[in-house]
């Protein structure tokens, strides 16, 4: 296939948290919200006069001083982006805000704050209680944290319009980008596929990092790019999987287990668009803030919503969506020491191997895999194992 | 050897080779006597428990079950070099626990569907997690509440170090990553082995300490719905110190009561709850009082002995057995006299310290090595300072939310949830308050809520000039950090830092590799 046109754009923008898009939304006056999670509604940190980042460390080499705050038994995502702030990666940032959602992660929230590691006058943290539970005592909890922390926050100390008027104007903004992403998503679908599980990762990601209004245009290009773009003439790949579990803002991560075989046809992790890049739809009759809480309450897919039927649902979704995406197997990660999807991991990959008879590959990976031997080895034989059982049943 | 504290070398008692040590110590004729006759009746409580057709049944067929044969040593240890009221009080605390136990064993195997009880046997009985408060449970007073992971996972590795070794192997087996908690990771290993007793009518689960316990119930309750038996989730709020999670939480608790009622039939009784608020406050003021000779140059309750007893009187009791509130009373008598006798636990104090972070569940005793070997007097445990706070007799909508208060600030969860503040500040707040110059900083290496502060402890007692000591170790799991090493993590301190040469020499190094 030919070269997507903005890739490289794209992927030069992921190396590094404070890319050039940030710098200029900043420069125009807009306020930068860091953020840590999938739990915290991205579109009311996308308010007309803010925009928001998801925290990366892209290019991780060293977690001496992460590790020395954390100890080496803490995720690494945590101790990455702790040793990331301490090194002043993030004193871009205008305010953070993180769920207290991962023990990890909030422990390293809470490492910055004490470290002092963002000098700006007006910074501030805000740590917010998220649901554990998708029900309606969860939903007002939501609701009252977002308007009192996240809205309050950025109301108080940075004068931003929070009404009503101002969240529709952030969903209408942020549907756009979900349109955009839903459908060049969709491409995934096809039998011979005109976008790489890599390229859709790459477009995804910097949806998250950078701010909206100046990446869409580029994003929209990318879309009427696909839609007239070749496909290979032959599915250059030997299986289909979806990848599910913990964060993955690795770049290297698809790239590997795709240069292994294995066509990445959807994304159910965190940083992906299974869920992170779905419509909020709003009606009249119900207030904005509820409705826009309940859509990422009920969307969440994270191991630690723990009413039985979420998690019920969690492993149902894998299967819609393995279905949807044509996958012939699954890959269930996590992030080395990451304890939630360490027990969705075991669980997940027994359900779905046992109950719904997916080919199943679990593995725990370090945040930034590289080139991997190891992870690539193990890919490999999963690859192989799909191609053998297809073979036996197409002699069956 | 004798009677005076202090007097023989509790060094010579250990033999690497065998269960349990050399001989009983001697503690003078007075004293040695009481300690055997409470021996002697743990042992007839153990026989009188094995004459129960299905407790035989359970302990053939559960693996966990031959733990219980090191119930008296467990007692013994925890009563290493006591003497005197001191001894008294360990053994009405142990005793009391012991006797509370076997009846939760006899209670799980009399309903338990795997012996041949039929569903029926345990209409009664509410099943709830290992860490959770039971305190939603005061309010029914026909119905039972019960944890069959204690007795499973929690109280045998007490018991004996090892015990969970086999579970966690067959966890892993099973694809989970040796690096959480083994604390859950035990408790689901007992449930894919098949070793978890079927019982109950319903279950209510809670997010207790941390986010691997919250996923393992994920493996329990699976289960317990293959089985028929419905579970609620009962969520409590993380940033437990805030105002503005405080209706959510105490809507958990009526959500709770409201499922309980619906799957049992049973209405909640106010009059129950607040006797059983009576009590707890009778467990919280007696405590706070021990807490109070504490802060003086006598302390007379401390270490594990407190912290062990109030654990379960605050966790499984929370007011429901009043020998518990009785035993209260009776422990603040028999304190009250040694403090006015000026009597100590060591024949030397030398560094007043704080028990910070989580203890190694497989060796719990080591607190009493400690102030026996190098007189570090553990005046309190981290899991000691909760539920101290009293709580209404009377109003029942203040009901809802103290008990969302006993929920959200239930062991371990209280200050590994809540941000840095209930950890970091109120342990420097704590040092201040009892004239601690030492803290004991337990470092569960799988514990990401401790470990995520590691390096803000070492800067802030730094600053403050309190010596603090990590002790590595590995929760259920002695494998990965055997008991001697956890000795030498302080050996090493006293020797190498502060230069002290131990109170009991022959402590300093011992073999007991393969005790219980």
């Amino acid at each position: 296939m030919k070269d997507l046109k903005h890739l490289y754009y794209f992927e030069k923008l992921l190396e590094d948290a404070n890319n050039e898009l940030v710098r200029r939304a900043q420069a125009d006056g807009d306020i930068c919200v860091g953020n840590t999670c999938y739990q915290l509604p991205e579109v009311l940190m996308d308010l007309p006069g803010t925009f928001t980042v998801r925290l990366r460390a892209p290019k991780t080499v060293s977690m001496d001083m992460g590790t020395y705050y954390m100890t080496s038994m803490l995720c690494d995502y945590s101790r990455a982006l702790l040793e990331r702030a301490i090194e002043g990666g993030y004193n871009f940032l205008d305010c953070l805000m993180t769920p207290d959602g991962c023990t990890m992660i909030n422990r390293c929230v809470e490492n910055m704050e004490l470290l002092k590691v963002n000098e700006k006058e007006k910074f501030f943290y805000k740590y917010l209680e998220v649901p554990l539970k998708a029900d309606d005592n969860g939903l007002t909890l939501l609701v009252s944290e977002c308007r009192k922390k996240i809205l309050g926050g950025l109301k108080e100390g940075y004068g931003i319009d929070t009404s009503d008027v101002a969240l529709r104007k952030a969903v209408e903004k942020h549907n756009e980008i979900c349109r955009i992403i839903t459908e060049i998503g969709n491409f995934r679908k096809d039998d011979i596929p005109r976008i790489s599980g890599y390229e859709f990762h790459i477009i995804c990601m910097v949806s998250f990092v950078c701010p909206k209004y100046l990446i869409i245009d580029k994003l929209r290009e990318t879309l009427e790019e696909l839609k007239i773009r070749e496909p290979d003439k032959k599915f250059q790949y030997r299986t289909r999987v979806v990848v599910v579990g913990s964060e993955v803002d690795d770049v290297d991560m698809i790239k590997l287990i795709e240069s292994s075989g294995a066509y990445v046809c959807a994304d159910r992790f965190c940083f992906g668009s299974l869920p992170g890049r779905q419509e909020i739809i709003l009606n009249d009759k119900e207030d904005v803030l509820t409705q826009i809480c309940r859509h990422y309450m009920l969307d969440c897919m994270c191991p630690r919503h723990m009413d039985t039927p979420k998690m019920n649902h969690r492993r149902e979704y894998v299967d819609e969506i393995a279905k949807e995406y044509k996958a012939d197997g699954i890959i269930y990660q996590q992030l080395q020491f990451c304890d939630p999807w360490a027990y969705e991991r075991m669980i997940g990959a027994h359900v779905l191997h046992d109950e719904y008879n997916y080919p199943v590959l679990t593995i725990d990976r370090p945040y930034s895999v590289g080139v991997s031997g190891l992870l690539k080895t193990r890919v490999q034989a999963f690859v192989e194992s799909i191609e053998i059982k297809k073979i036996q049943g197409e002699k069956k | 050897m004798g009677k005076a504290i202090g007097s023989e070398k509790l060094g010579k008692l250990f033999n690497g080779k065998a269960r349990c040590r050399k001989r009983r110590e001697w503690r003078g004729f007075r004293d040695t006597w009481y300690d055997y006759t409470r021996w002697v009746k743990i042992i007839w409580m153990l026989s009188k428990f094995m004459m129960h057709p299905k407790n035989v049944k359970g302990f053939f067929r559960y693996r966990w079950m031959v733990n219980y044969l090191a119930v008296p040593m467990m007692i013994d240890k925890h009563s290493f070099g006591l003497r005197g009221n001191h001894l008294r009080i360990c053994r009405e605390e142990y005793d009391l626990i012991a006797d509370d136990v076997a009846k939760l064993l006899t209670m799980i195997f009399s309903a338990d569907q795997n012996l041949g009880a039929k569903p029926k046997d345990s209409a009664h009985i509410i099943l709830v997690d290992e860490n959770e408060m039971t305190n939603v449970l005061c309010g029914f007073p026909t119905l039972q509440g019960l944890s069959w992971e204690t007795a499973s996972s929690y109280v045998c590795c007490l018991l004996k170090g090892d015990s969970a070794a086999h579970y966690l192997d067959v966890v892993q087996q099973m694809g989970l990553p040796g690096d959480v908690c083994p604390m859950p990771a035990t408790e689901a290993g007992v449930c894919i082995d098949d070793d978890m007793p079927i019982l109950g009518k319903c279950a209510v689960q809670c997010n207790t300490t941390c986010d691997g316990s919250l996923l393992g119930n994920g493996v329990i309750s699976r289960k317990l719905k293959a089985h028929g038996i419905p579970v609620f989730q009962l969520a409590v709020p993380m940033r437990h110190t805030e105002e503005g999670v405080q209706e959510y939480a105490a809507q958990e608790i009526r959500n709770a009561v409201k499922f309980i009622e619906e799957q049992t039939g049973a209405k909640w009784d106010w009059n129950a709850y607040f006797e059983c608020a009576k009590r707890i406050n009778i467990g919280a003021r007696e405590c706070s009082e021990w807490l109070e000779m504490t802060k003086t140059d006598y302390p007379q309750v401390i270490g594990n002995n407190i912290l062990l007893y109030r654990e379960t009187e605050y966790m499984a009791i929370a007011g429901k057995v009043p020998a518990f509130a009785e035993t209260d009373l009776k422990i603040t008598k028999l304190a009250t006299e040694s403090y006015k006798r000026k009597e100590m636990l060591a024949k030397e104090y030398r560094h007043r310290a704080v028990i910070w972070g989580v203890q190694s569940q497989f060796y719990t005793d080591v607190l009493a090595w400690m102030l026996n070997c190098w007189g570090i007097l553990p005046m309190f445990d981290m899991l000691t300072m909760i539920a101290l706070d009293p709580i209404s007799e009377n109003d029942k909508e203040q009901a809802f939310y103290d008990m969302a208060h006993q929920y959200e600030n239930m062991i371990m969860r209280n200050r590994t949830h809540g941000g840095y503040e209930v950890l970091l500040d109120d342990l420097w707040r704590y040092c201040a308050e009892y004239r601690a110059d030492m803290v004991i900083l337990w470092e569960h290496i799988h514990c990401k809520a401790l470990n995520g502060m590691h390096g803000m402890f070492e800067q802030q007692a730094r600053k403050r000039g309190i010596h603090l000591v990590w002790v590595n170790h590995d929760l259920f799991d002695p494998r990965i950090i055997p008991r001697a090493s956890l000795r030498q993590d302080v050996n090493r301190y006293m020797r190498s830092v502060l230069c002290e040469e131990p109170l009991d020499p022959s402590l300093e190094e011992i073999d007991d590799t393969n005790n219980w």
